[in-house]
């Protein structure tokens, strides 16, 4: 049949595109743990490749990281003290449900802890960063050019006071006296200045030490990774700190970005007034710019649109600055008002998946208080491996058992039934793969169940068959009218269980989804198995005496 | 091979003891349902929380010996985990809580901690920290699986309405709460308890029956098409139900098989899932033949319709 011929291809494709999948699974437990071992220490990069690539088992099976988080609810009133770790939970399951298909475990432990178990995962760093940020969205103004000068200025003369080789020189007057507020009155401060930079003639040396570091690019300074270290000393010295102006802040960007060949990093002077927060957001979501930057779109409550509308209104031309956890994420300069609908740039080296990551913590909004890591350790699987042993053991039992219960009843048909069976398998292997689905052991014996009701639609076929047999129609014209006949049956029985599917993936989280993602997979293979492939298989025979059903 | 040539039973006869027979078995499973709500049941540390200890062996050990250790003391449900850390052989142990909270946490410490140390003999374990910890299925997590079922529920019930007739989705979804409450009643009568799989198995048993009673509903709107000037309803539900029965069965069958195997070979943790569904798979074949198109016979003498 000619309608046949591209059914054929795609079955071949599929099978293809499975085994593409699955062989990196394939590999990975066929391998010895020597040459595992040997493989990471020799190819670090085609190691993580391979186990990111290959079907991951859970916490049961394999084992994983687990992180104990304590909520710090010092800064909480007693009503706020109470709810806190329930809310921190919440948020952080919300953060982790968006790894996927994750099946992960998370817990609270005492009064202010957090337990949150994740299944042999490729990217703990990732992992540690998404659960245990606090995720305060913050808008702050970027400082002028001008008093940021002046005040880098004012801090360098203190700094060269500081300096430990200032200790060689004998200085008179090592206290420097903390200014409350330089920009209060500019002419005195230039004066200030004026007067300091002529004592500090006396020791040029001094006279850079945090200047020597910096390169300014009219928003921010810019530091070589290198330098970081020693920078950060500095702006995070008390005399140093105490010398800022009341209203002004020092905060570094989130990570380095290569500036011509080197790795620097941002350092800002940022009002210290909180234009906006996170708690407006409505929606986050990642996204590329025209310039294929990864970026974040957000949108605002009314009132937080209103707030952000009068803020950037007000600042056109202006760099406003978008800090997370206290550190600056960007800096873009405000083109036009903007009102409930905006785009966080990430700064630096960041990818697609900063962007994601930050997306997810925005959504799952900010922990009602800081957490720390406090425990942070791999875990070995909690089942021993007679239990693995087990599940594999029952797959395979399980499959001979049906397979060879209907080649006894259905004779060749039957056959045809188990090699769909085989693909089905096969099939819902490589999906579980290709979406970082994790394995456990209740999921082997979803599996299992799963072989026990993928012969239904071949099961319905078969017996519709049998009744045209009986009433002796000629074989080809059997199999058409089997098909055709069980068409209703099998596309109103499946489709019932694949909107269930779609509902608790849409509406579900967690265990949920996890649950709705393979029953849903499931349901499609089964159905394009059992509708075109035994179909295929069984026009070969079309041509035979009898059907052997 | 064929286990039933061509029958002619009259199951929508047998209807009135069928119908006794699941009554018991739905007061049963609201019974179960009612203690589960009201903290009666036993839950597991999915839903109830429990106590985890820490502590370090002497020796090394495998997570499987100290499962068995901990099982032929009474903690069968324990989630036991090594941990790589600065220790070794170091021991995570989680058990839910005692019945109704009763035991305090260290006395279930010392009961671990005496346990492990006669289970696993010249291996001594000594405890480090005791520590509550909550469920693992939050109860935001619990309603919001609530909703996404229910919603489920309300579309499976548009597709069956606008696919069938209104009485058909009434009757799949009534044999369909009668089968998950059946098995939640037979599984409390059997003192399993509630955890995250039996959920799982739940729903899973929701899924499949409704797609038995669903392939039996597209036999009678065949037939009604074929015979309905020739036969009255009931001839018409009684034939769909026997010519349905053989696929009915051999499905069924194949489902046990795997459920068997589960029970039987996949080891403690998949014990209750297993038999879970085997519960289901008999209680949603018999639901099939003797409660779901019942339903749409005793609903059609009294207000007969005359199905397109």
């Amino acid at each position: 049949m000619r309608g046949d011929t591209w059914k054929i291809v795609l079955t071949i494709v599929l099978i293809i595109a499975a085994i593409f999948y699955l062989w990196p699974t394939f590999q990975w437990f066929t391998m010895s743990a020597s040459d595992r071992t040997a493989m990471q220490q020799n190819n670090p990069d085609a190691f993580a490749n391979l186990q990111k690539k290959a079907l991951k088992l859970g916490l049961d099976l394999q084992g994983g990281m687990r992180v104990v988080l304590e909520v710090d609810k010092s800064q909480l009133d007693d009503n706020a003290k109470q709810d806190a770790r329930d809310r921190a939970l919440e948020i952080i399951r919300n953060r982790v449900d968006q790894f996927g298909v994750a099946e992960p475990v998370i817990q609270a432990q005492g009064s202010d802890r957090i337990v949150v178990e994740l299944p042999a995962l490729q990217d703990p760093e990732r992992a540690r960063n998404l659960i245990g940020k606090t995720a305060l969205l913050e808008f702050r103004l970027v400082e002028s050019p001008e008093n940021s000068d002046l005040l880098i200025k004012r801090l360098d003369q203190i700094a060269g006071k500081l300096s430990p080789d200032a200790a060689k020189t004998p200085t008179a007057d090592t206290a420097a006296t903390p200014f409350a507020d330089p920009f209060a009155d500019t002419t005195k401060l230039a004066a200030d200045t004026t007067k300091d930079t002529t004592a500090a003639l006396a020791n040029t040396d001094q006279s850079n030490v945090l200047t020597q570091y910096l390169d300014f690019n009219g928003v921010a300074y810019q530091v070589t990774e290198e330098d970081y270290a020693a920078v950060d000393r500095i702006v995070n010295n008390p005399e140093i700190k105490a010398a800022l102006p009341a209203d002004v802040e020092l905060a570094w960007a989130i990570r380095p970005e290569m500036i011509n060949g080197r790795q620097r990093r941002q350092l800002y002077i940022l009002k210290k007034k909180v234009e906006l927060t996170g708690a407006h957001l409505k929606a986050a979501n990642p996204n590329y710019d025209q310039f294929h930057k990864p970026v974040v779109d957000f949108e605002l409550d009314r009132e937080g649109g209103e707030i952000f509308g009068k803020l950037t209104g007000a600042n056109i031309n202006k760099p406003l600055a978008i800090l997370l956890d206290g550190r600056v994420e960007s800096a873009p300069n405000i083109r036009s008002k903007i009102r409930d609908r905006g785009q966080i740039t990430l700064g630096g080296n960041a990818t697609f998946f900063d962007a994601k990551d930050m997306a997810t913590i925005l959504r799952a909004g900010a922990l009602p208080a800081p957490v720390k890591i406090v425990e942070n350790n791999v875990i070995g699987p909690t089942l021993g491996k007679d239990s693995v042993d087990a599940g594999i053991n029952g797959l395979l039992i399980s499959f001979i058992v049906v397979a060879a219960f209907m080649i006894i009843y259905y004779k060749l048909a039957g056959v045809v039934a188990d090699i769909v069976l085989f693909l089905n398998i096969l099939f819902l292997l490589a999906v579980m793969a290709a979406l970082g689905a994790t394995l456990t052991l209740p999921g082997i014996a979803g599996i299992i169940l799963t072989i026990g009701m993928a012969v239904d639609a071949n099961v319905l076929i078969f017996e519709r068959m049998r009744e045209e047999v009986r009433t002796g129609k000629k074989v080809a014209a059997c199999i058409e009218a089997g098909y055709e006949r069980a068409l209703a049956s099998i596309v109103d029985s499946n489709l019932t269980t694949l909107i269930a599917a779609g509902v608790l993936y849409y509406f579900g989280t967690g265990p949920i989804r996890g649950f709705a993602v393979t029953l849903g997979a499931g349901i499609i293979i089964s159905m394009y198995t059992a509708l075109v492939v035994s179909k295929l298989i069984l026009h070969t025979r079309r041509n035979a005496a009898t059907l052997s059903v | 091979m064929q286990f039933l040539s061509k029958t002619n039973f009259d199951f929508i006869a047998m209807r009135k003891v069928s119908w006794a027979i699941s009554a018991v078995l739905i007061v049963l499973g609201i019974v179960a349902l009612f203690m589960i709500v009201f903290g009666n049941a036993s839950l597991s540390i999915d839903f109830a929380g429990g106590t985890e200890i820490q502590g370090s062996f002497a020796n090394p050990v495998e997570a499987g010996t100290v499962r068995s250790a901990l099982a032929s003391a009474g903690f069968a449900d324990a989630t036991i985990q090594a941990i790589q850390g600065s220790t070794p052989n170091l021991f995570n142990v989680r058990v839910k809580s005692a019945s109704g909270g009763s035991e305090s946490e260290s006395t279930v410490a010392e009961r671990l901690r005496d346990a492990l140390n006669k289970g696993i003999p010249g291996n001594s374990f000594k405890l480090d920290s005791v520590q509550e910890v909550g469920p693992t299925i939050g109860a935001e997590l619990r309603t919001q699986a609530q909703i996404a079922m229910a919603i489920a529920l309300v579309g499976i019930l548009v597709y069956i309405w606008v696919r069938f007739d209104f009485r058909f989705s009434v009757a799949a979804t009534v044999a369909t709460f009668h089968d998950v409450l059946a098995v939640l009643g037979l599984m409390f009568i059997l003192q399993r308890e509630m955890s995250m799989l039996i959920l799982t198995a739940l729903m899973t048993i929701a899924g499949y029956t409704i797609n038995d009673k669903i392939i039996v509903f597209d036999r009678i709107r065949e037939h009604l098409r074929v015979f309905r000037k020739k036969s009255d309803f009931v001839t018409v539900v009684n034939g769909a139900i026997n010519q349905t029965l053989s696929r009915t069965i051999i499905t069924s069958l194949t489902v046990v098989m795997a459920s068997l195997v589960i029970l039987f070979v996949c080891g403690p943790v998949v014990r209750d899932f297993a038999l879970a569904l085997l519960i289901g798979v008999v209680v949603g074949t018999y639901s099939s033949i003797f409660v779901a198109a019942p339903i749409l016979v005793e609903w059609e003498a009294r207000r007969p319709k005359r199905f397109k």
